[in-house]
């Protein structure tokens, strides 16, 4: 697995599940980036699902239109009222499906994607921008920002060739540190190479934040933030295809870098037990012989080792 | 709410339980199988080795990062090149090189959480050794950053996913586990939380063998000529499953059976898994004969004859004395193999009758002179059973003492891997 999903297992396979065989459900479930659902049934009727997602940057995302995009993507589905605690409900009527396998499988991967296309607003929201500032000729559209994290965000802005996205991002910890700046110089060497010229640029700052968000108050400039710089061009998402896979994509940055750097650990930690395996077995080898000589008491008569 | 719930994971030799806390089911039940490219049996297991020039991408593969988990992993058993491996043997974690791939892909790929933000509770077998804890603690602590982590023996928490049962009013940590999985069956006596190592006991009778059993059964019969071979076992397991229940007395129930059989037997139709072709078996006395091998063993295997109550019976006079009490009061039944319909209360039964014998005999020996008070014995069976071990730690980790008993990241900084060999006791004084 080299690059993470972007739906949410946990819904597709209850959906699945409950599909088949309606029965009452409560349970909790988190996503990256601290998401917190909720899928429960009302005890009066056990084939009306209640999905309650708890996003951080809620109010963010609604200002960029978040309510908008859910709405085109689940229509009636979503409540006016979420549940308490929760920023916004989808209510999922298993008697009112589509009746083709076909059409029933994309409906549960569409719930599925249900934080992903929370999420998408922003940047639908930045590319329909573009398109605008791009008929104009030139100017920069406001830059906006997306807290989905305690202490990290995404900023983005739209300007008349470009979108650009920036990631800022905190390493809690001191090896974390090291392996992400070797992973994100990678990931600029890497665009080098003749086969991914079309890749959006991408660029990496350590502490330094860039030019476009430097005027920005509250930005943590310690050693353990980094920045990363995507610069999306038309091409990226003027086909509406593409324009979905970038947005699946390059929202789950953030969670793809810290699972490779995990991903990393972990191979450098398979050497590591193997190479200490082989020292065994050189040690091993450098055991002297156990001395068999024959022990006899005083009498003569001889001990035999059990 | 700042701290998301922590994360459950169960890691049996067969399936792995995982989920998050608070939930009364796991989110997922998988394998506990990992595909990695290699056939299963290669000799040299070394991770392929960067070469040298070039970028990092070219220097090496993305070997390490191609392998399934769980059902895929069984799926994909098949396509070429792949092998399957099980990194958990006898409850013990044997690989740690794909245990570590098997975590990693469990919490990115299925649970999808952040592990910096969560913290965990692990499960462990009894008798587990103090270096194997540390070198979970090493994995989680230093390659996923978790907050927290604590590790708990699955008995203890099987007697903690008692306390759901409306027939609990104390809450003990006090009693004997009865846990019974696929391959194995163990019985282990635990005193305030504490298991008792030296008295635990084995039992070579569980899940896989009671198919196997029904399956010869109905071989016998000659009830499986329709069904196709490689479905047999499948379709023996199903009936264990959907059919089966303890009786009271063999006898009366063979009796009952071949006095009105239409009454009794059932029928289980099936489907050939390629052909689609369909096929019938009547499901007859192994309905009662199939848990029954629990209770007398010598009806199924020829070395290990020594019945499940006795071998309770044994391991808690072996317990220290003054603890005894407490492990007959509350005998807690665990796993899936422990699902038959009044198997609690045939074990009371007879281990009722073996403690009263036992009383009568030593009061006869006193010459009726001293006279026991008796000796309360009692099965409790509830709901959750089958995932009891992930119940108990979803309840557990869903009250506020969790994080207090955890190790976090800043104690082990601090102190390292060997912090992680103790852990203190939920509910324990201290």
């Amino acid at each position: 697995m080299i690059l993470l999903e972007p739906h949410n297992v946990i819904i597709q396979t209850t959906l699945a599940d409950k599909i088949l065989k309606p029965s009452s459900v409560d349970v909790q479930f988190v996503d990256y980036d601290g998401v917190r659902f909720h899928l429960s049934t009302t005890p009066e009727r056990k084939t009306l699902l209640l999905l309650s997602m708890h996003i951080r940057c809620w109010d963010e995302l609604v200002q960029y239109g978040a309510l908008d995009v859910l709405r085109r993507e689940y229509g009636s589905l979503l409540q006016p009222q979420s549940e308490p605690d929760y920023n916004v409900s989808l209510a999922i009527d298993l008697e009112q499906l589509p009746a083709s396998n076909e059409d029933r499988e994309s409906f549960i991967m569409s719930v599925a994607l249900f934080k992903r296309n929370a999420l998408a607003a922003p940047f639908e929201h930045a590319f329909t921008s573009q398109k605008g500032l791009d008929s104009a000729g030139a100017g920069t559209g406001d830059l906006m920002q997306i807290h989905y994290r305690d202490e990290e965000a995404i900023y983005i802005q739209a300007s008349h060739d470009r979108v650009t996205v920036i990631f800022s991002t905190v390493f809690r910890d001191e090896t974390d540190r090291i392996y992400g700046k070797v992973f994100l110089q990678e990931f600029v060497d890497a665009r080098r190479q003749p086969s991914i010229q079309t890749a959006p640029q991408v660029l990496y700052s350590n502490r330094d934040p860039p030019l476009e968000i430097r005027h920005l108050p509250n930005l943590r400039n310690t050693d353990d933030t980094g920045y990363v710089t995507f610069v999306l061009f038309p091409r990226h998402f003027t086909n509406p295809a593409t324009a979905s896979a970038t947005i699946s994509h390059i929202q789950l940055f953030r969670d793809y870098l810290h699972y490779h750097i995990k991903c990393s650990k972990a191979y450098m930690h398979s050497r590591m037990r193997h190479r200490v395996a082989e020292f065994q077995k050189v040690l091993n080898r450098a055991k002297t012989e156990v001395a068999t000589t024959e022990k006899k008491t005083a009498s003569g008569r001889t001990l035999v080792s059990r | 709410m700042s701290v998301l719930a922590p994360i459950i994971c169960d890691n049996g030799t067969g399936y792995s339980k995982v989920g998050f806390a608070g939930n009364s089911d796991p989110s997922f039940v998988f394998p506990t199988a990992i595909a990695t490219k290699g056939s299963a049996s290669s000799s040299s297991n070394a991770p392929a080795i960067p070469s040298k020039p070039g970028h990092l991408a070219s220097k090496r593969g993305v070997e390490d990062l191609d392998f399934f988990i769980g059902d895929e992993a069984l799926a994909n058993a098949k396509t070429p090149g792949y092998g399957v491996h099980y990194p958990i043997r006898h409850g013990m974690i044997d690989n740690w090189d794909h245990m570590e791939r098997y975590w990693e892909q469990t919490i990115f790929k299925y649970l999808r959480a952040e592990p910096e933000d969560h913290y965990f509770l692990l499960t462990e077998p009894p008798l587990n050794a103090p270096e194997n804890r540390e070198q979970t603690a090493e994995i989680f602590f230093e390659s996923f950053n978790i907050k927290g982590l604590y590790i708990a023996v699955q008995a203890v928490l099987a007697l903690a996913a008692s306390w759901s049962s409306n027939r609990v009013t104390d809450r003990t940590l006090t009693g004997t586990v009865i846990d019974s999985g696929d391959g194995v069956t163990h019985v282990i006596p635990c005193a305030e939380g504490y298991v008792i190592g030296s008295a635990i006991k084995h039992i070579p009778i569980a899940g896989r063998d009671i198919s196997q059993f029904v399956l010869n059964l109905m071989r016998e019969r000659g009830e499986m000529a329709t069904v196709p071979p490689e479905d047999q076992l499948r379709v023996a397991s199903k009936v264990k499953e959907n059919y089966s229940y303890v009786c009271q007395d063999i006898v009366k129930e063979f009796r009952k059976y071949d006095a009105d059989p239409y009454k009794h037997f059932e029928r289980y139709e099936g489907e050939h898994s390629v052909t689609g072709r369909k096929y019938a078996v009547d499901v007859g006395y192994e309905r009662f004969l199939a848990p029954e091998i629990f209770f007398n063993p010598e009806i199924y295997s020829s070395d290990f004859l020594t019945p499940l109550p006795e071998i309770v019976d044994e391991v808690i006079k072996q317990s220290p004395i003054d603890v005894r009490r407490g492990l007959y009061k509350n005998i807690v039944l665990s796993g899936g193999s422990t699902m038959f319909q009044h198997f609690g209360q045939r074990l009371k039964r007879d281990l009722k009758q073996l403690v009263d014998r036992r009383l009568d005999a030593s009061v006869l020996a006193s010459g009726s002179v001293q006279k026991s008070s008796g000796v309360e014995v009692d099965v409790i069976s509830h709901k959750r059973q089958r995932y009891a071990v992930w119940y108990g730690g979803s309840l557990l980790a869903s009250l506020p003492e969790f994080y207090t008993s955890c190790h976090t990241k800043a104690q082990y900084d601090e102190i390292g891997p060997s912090i992680c060999r103790r852990y203190q006791i939920f509910g324990s004084a201290t």
